[in-house]
């Protein structure tokens, strides 16, 4: 086997996938295709599902029904031994009775390759990963992100169509997480390996992922681009879940086949896509960044500034809408020293001309 | 592409797998095979004879003969974890499930259905059920006695030893009593070796011809034997289980709920009855129960100090092995099985309810709660003369053994220990039989244990019930069931190592699993994920992951089950025979026949060999010597 040879990667198809623990339902037929050489996020809360949905990937949980597919091979019934995946554990799972360069051959020593293979293949991850210099350590004598490595190296030398991660960065401090995030992506960009990611970080995942999978209690809620997403949340759930959202009631005005007329707050507003067909009650998601906040005297919804607080450069107020009571959130980017609105001040919000979609 | 879907040399999954239940399908017949093999056996017997011209002619034919049910019995054994189609995909697992269920079921169950079996038989070689035992039984004062007695020993014992452990596990724990450490480890330090060694000391000191009844006292007509002697050697070898397990609920207590209970208003004694108490009251029950369990299961105290004062233990030793009256032996053993396996039950109950006494995150525990003065010094005495009495009870073993004729004649002389020399072929045979039930005991242990712990199988529970079940059977019942089981046709076991060992074996088991599902709580799951996912086998992942990580419980496993097989009496009488005599079983006959000295001299080496095994216990599990004893 050439070193220089890509990796033989493959795509995975979850087909109506169920785990049920007893009674609980952990997944409810989450059907999902990873395409090859793309990354996935599996993104929501925690105990929704996810981390299931990843081990029974790997073979850890057995599905009570549905299948899994790497490529055209059906593995749902095959023990995790002998499923070309590798993954990279939240705790690492390096074992500690062996030396960084035994953890990495380990793989290779189960599949009985030969001798000088593995020590190229070994040397050739632990060069990959910049861990020269470390492979007589033992685990514990290594940082966290050395440690990260070692997991990420131990899974990459067996070279596998798969790649899973749980959790990999939610043992490392905040700046390491952003340095690691990136490593991985590029990493996986290069090697061009279909990876399956894990996170209840939202921002984690947008900045890693192809395409996010979005799951809540069990069940596969959106899937899509970051962008999509963010975008054009299928529900109520995503456009909270996906960042800090204002879900505001939206009165029908005129619905046409490449858009649509609402009334938010007094104000009229243009969706670019029409309402999913059903009827009932539609609202609309304001982004804070998309709402603008000013002085009394401007265009705009009257409303009174509730609490301010700084997030690093971004000044986010709390407003209720004067009649209605509806509460907002505002975030300025950048405020200048005129645009400072203390508790209780009346203020001006300026809503958006145009938002992307319509939520039912 | 295809080289990294193939795992193995040149096996596609599919392949290997199809491969793996082959080799698991002929190891299953292996494994029956020899069963089958052990239990089955074709004999020739005679048929009919015929006389023909004056010539007897004698027609034999071969005929099947042996343990049909027991290979039934294995068979579903083997059966019931292949049902699993989860366990049924990987056939390393499958076999270890059926190894395990079949080792239960042939030297667990078996034994023990077979005593039941045998007290409803009326006679040797009849079948059908009878009530006959029972109505013999009912009809001898002799045995109705001994049930009774059995019962009002073990509750009196039970009651008396959990009162007094629980007040010395308080003292020890949460006050300032001088010499902590050096009471603890003295008051600990009965469980080194077997209880009937403590007989022997007391009979030593306080015997016909006692230290301090006919030397210092000049008592001649009252004695130590009887049931206040039974119950006063179980109380100095119970007393240190109760302190063990209390100690350890009194350390762990949140102090704050003390605190605050004095807060209130509560004086200190108030506050002990109506807080700290309360909190324990479920270890202490667990401790009644479990001092139950091994009082009434004692063989070699009322053997030895009960004096004619008969209990369900001696009976049923009496009537097997002196009147060869397996039957009634065996309906005994099931009268004794039944109050054992009850209170069994109710602490596994009582411990699997919610405890009081978990600590939460930031709770303070410990600490010397301020006592006064009318509550502290007695408890002070009590624990100082508990500490005392023990230094008294070993002292004189080891001073007996060193002098030439305890109780007549006080000169030094070493002649009992160089008499020891006549002991070496039991020494050995002891060695060889702990030993090897040690490593047997701790291998079965770490699988059970890895598949209960580990892997989420069906029936798992039931898996670790039974294999915890020995733990509440007594050791008399374990080896009149081996007897039962094993000692006709086709087995003829009895006295054999073989089988010594696996009774010791499966009768520790409880001890090997515990230490191993302890430890293996302790390594993080994902290690073993990690391994399987990087393609090792089940198999490889056992090897070089669980075992090298365990390996340290694995080793304290066969020294615990070592040390118990060293001390056992109760089963080793039933099941040795003269070539394979125990150490145990000869040291009893001398503490029966001999001289107070030669018997001080044989559980002088006994304690030695044990202190040893217990400091290379303590150097590898790097506990310290009370805590050697909490497992």
């Amino acid at each position: 086997m050439n070193s220089d040879q890509p990796f033989a990667t493959a795509s995975i198809t979850l087909q109506d996938l169920s785990k049920r623990f007893g009674d609980l339902s952990a997944v409810e037929k989450v059907n999902l295709k990873v395409e090859a050489g793309t990354l996935v996020c599996l993104l929501g809360p925690s105990g929704c599902g996810k981390t299931t949905t990843l081990r029974m990937i790997a073979g850890f949980e057995e599905p009570s029904e549905g299948k899994i597919f790497i490529g055209e091979d059906d593995i749902t019934r095959i023990p995790p031994y002998t499923r070309p995946t590798a993954m990279v554990f939240q705790s690492y799972a390096l074992f500690p009775h062996m030396n960084v360069f035994e953890n990495v051959a380990y793989g290779l020593k189960a599949r009985r390759r030969p001798k000088e293979e593995i020590e190229r293949r070994v040397n050739e991850a632990i060069r990959l990963m910049e861990l020269e210099g470390n492979e007589r350590k033992s685990p514990p004598q290594l940082s966290g992100g050395q440690q990260q490595r070692v997991a990420l190296a131990r899974a990459l030398v067996i070279r596998p169509k798969v790649l899973l991660f749980d959790e990999p960065l939610s043992n490392l401090d905040a700046q390491l997480r952003v340095r690691m995030r990136g490593e991985i992506r590029g990493l996986q960009h290069r090697l061009g390996i279909t990876s399956v990611y894990v996170t209840h970080d939202q921002e984690e995942a947008f900045s890693i992922a192809d395409v996010v999978a979005l799951m809540n209690k069990g069940k596969l809620i959106q899937l899509g681009t970051p962008r999509e997403l963010y975008r054009q949340p299928a529900d109520r759930f995503v456009a909270e879940f996906v960042g800090l959202s204002n879900v505001v009631p939206a009165e029908l005005v005129e619905s046409r086949t490449d858009g649509a007329i609402v009334r938010v707050l007094g104000v009229t507003i243009r969706s670019r896509r029409p309402p999913k067909s059903g009827g009932g009650p539609l609202s609309i998601v304001l982004r804070p960044e998309a709402l603008a906040i000013s002085s009394s005297g401007d265009h705009g919804v009257p409303a009174r500034v509730l609490s301010l607080a700084y997030v690093g450069p971004i000044a986010r107020y709390r407003v209720q809408v004067e009649g209605d009571g509806t509460e907002l959130i505002v975030d300025l980017s950048n405020p200048g020293p005129d645009q400072f609105f203390g508790e209780g001040a009346q203020v001006k919000i300026r809503l958006p001309a145009e938002v992307p979609s319509l939520l039912s | 592409m295809t080289a990294s879907a193939r795992i193995g040399p040149g096996l596609s999954p599919r392949q290997r797998q199809r491969f793996s239940l082959l080799a698991a399908l002929a190891v299953q017949l292996l494994i029956l095979g020899v069963i089958a093999n052990t239990v089955l056996s074709l004999d020739v017997v005679e048929d009919r004879r015929e006389v023909v011209g004056g010539v007897e002619t004698i027609h034999f034919r071969r005929e099947l003969v042996g343990d049909v049910p027991l290979l039934i019995v294995a068979a579903l054994g083997m059966a019931v974890p292949a049902a699993s189609a989860r366990i049924r995909r990987e056939p390393v697992m499958l076999v270890a499930v059926q190894l395990g269920v079949v080792g239960l079921v042939l030297f667990v169950f078996w034994p023990l259905a077979q005593v039941f079996l045998e007290g409803f038989r009326a006679g040797q070689g009849t079948t059908g059920f009878s009530l006959l035992q029972f109505e013999r039984l009912l009809a001898s004062p002799t045995v109705a006695r001994a049930s009774i007695h059995t019962l009002l020993i073990g509750s009196v014992a039970a009651v008396l030893s959990t009162s007094l452990g629980t007040l010395v596990a308080y003292t020890l724990t949460l006050t300032d009593i001088p010499w902590r450490r050096m009471l603890r480890v003295l008051v600990v330090l009965p469980l080194v070796s077997p209880p009937f060694v403590v007989s022997h000391a007391f009979i030593m000191l306080f015997g016909r011809r006692g230290l301090i009844t006919y030397d210092l006292l000049h008592i001649t007509k009252w004695t130590i034997y009887g049931p206040d002697g039974i119950v006063l050697v179980q109380l100095i070898s119970d007393v240190p289980l109760v302190v063990l397990i209390l100690m350890a609920v009194f350390a762990s207590i949140n102090r704050d709920l003390e605190d605050a209970a004095e807060d209130l208003g509560g004086r200190p004694f108030h506050v002990l009855r109506t807080v700290t108490f309360p909190l324990v009251t479920p270890a202490i029950l667990t401790a009644a129960l479990l001092t139950f369990i091994s009082s009434i299961a004692d063989f070699g105290n009322p053997m030895l100090m009960g004096g004619g004062y008969q209990v369900l233990a001696t009976q049923a030793y009496i009537q097997l092995i002196e009147l060869f009256d397996l039957q009634l032996g065996a309906a005994l053993a099931m009268l004794l099985v039944i109050p054992a396996v009850a209170a069994f039950a109710l602490q596994h109950w009582i411990t699997s309810r919610r405890s009081y006494v978990t600590v939460t995150g930031g709770a303070r525990t410990g600490g010397i709660r301020k006592l006064p003065p009318l509550i502290k010094l007695p408890l002070f005495g009590l624990t100082f003369l508990l500490a005392g009495f023990t230094v008294l009870l070993y002292g004189s073993i080891f001073v007996g053994s060193l002098v030439e004729s305890w109780g007549f004649d006080f000169t030094p002389s070493i002649r009992h220990l160089r008499g020891l020399i006549t002991a070496v072929p039991q020494l050995r045979n002891s060695l060889v039989v702990s030993i090897g039930s040690g490593v047997v005991g701790g291998v079965i242990g770490i699988i059970i244990a890895w598949l209960v712990a580990r892997q989420r199988l069906p029936g798992r529970s039931a898996l670790d019930f039974s294999a915890t079940l020995m733990y509440a059977i007594p050791g008399t019942v374990v080896g009149i069931g081996y007897i039962v089981a094993f000692n006709a046709a086709p087995y003829f076991w009895t006295g054999t190592f073989f089988i010594i060992i696996i009774a010791y074996a499966y009768r520790r088991l409880p001890v090997g699993l515990r230490t191993a599902v302890a430890a293996q709580k302790q390594i993080d799951p994902a290690l073993e994920e990690a391994s399987l996912d990087l393609g090792a086998s089940r198999m490889r992942t056992f090897a070089r992951i669980t075992f090298p990580l365990l390996s340290r419980a694995f080793f304290a496993g066969v020294i615990y089950i070592f040390i118990r097989g060293m001390t056992d009496l109760s089963t080793a009488v039933f099941l040795n025979a003269g070539r394979t005599q125990l150490y145990t079983v000869r040291m009893f006959r001398v503490i029966i026949t001999g001289s107070p000295s030669e018997a001080a001299a044989f559980a002088g080496l006994l304690i030695i060999i044990i202190m040893v095994a217990l400091g290379i216990l303590s150097r590898i599990t790097g506990k310290s010597f009370v805590d050697l004893f909490r497992i």
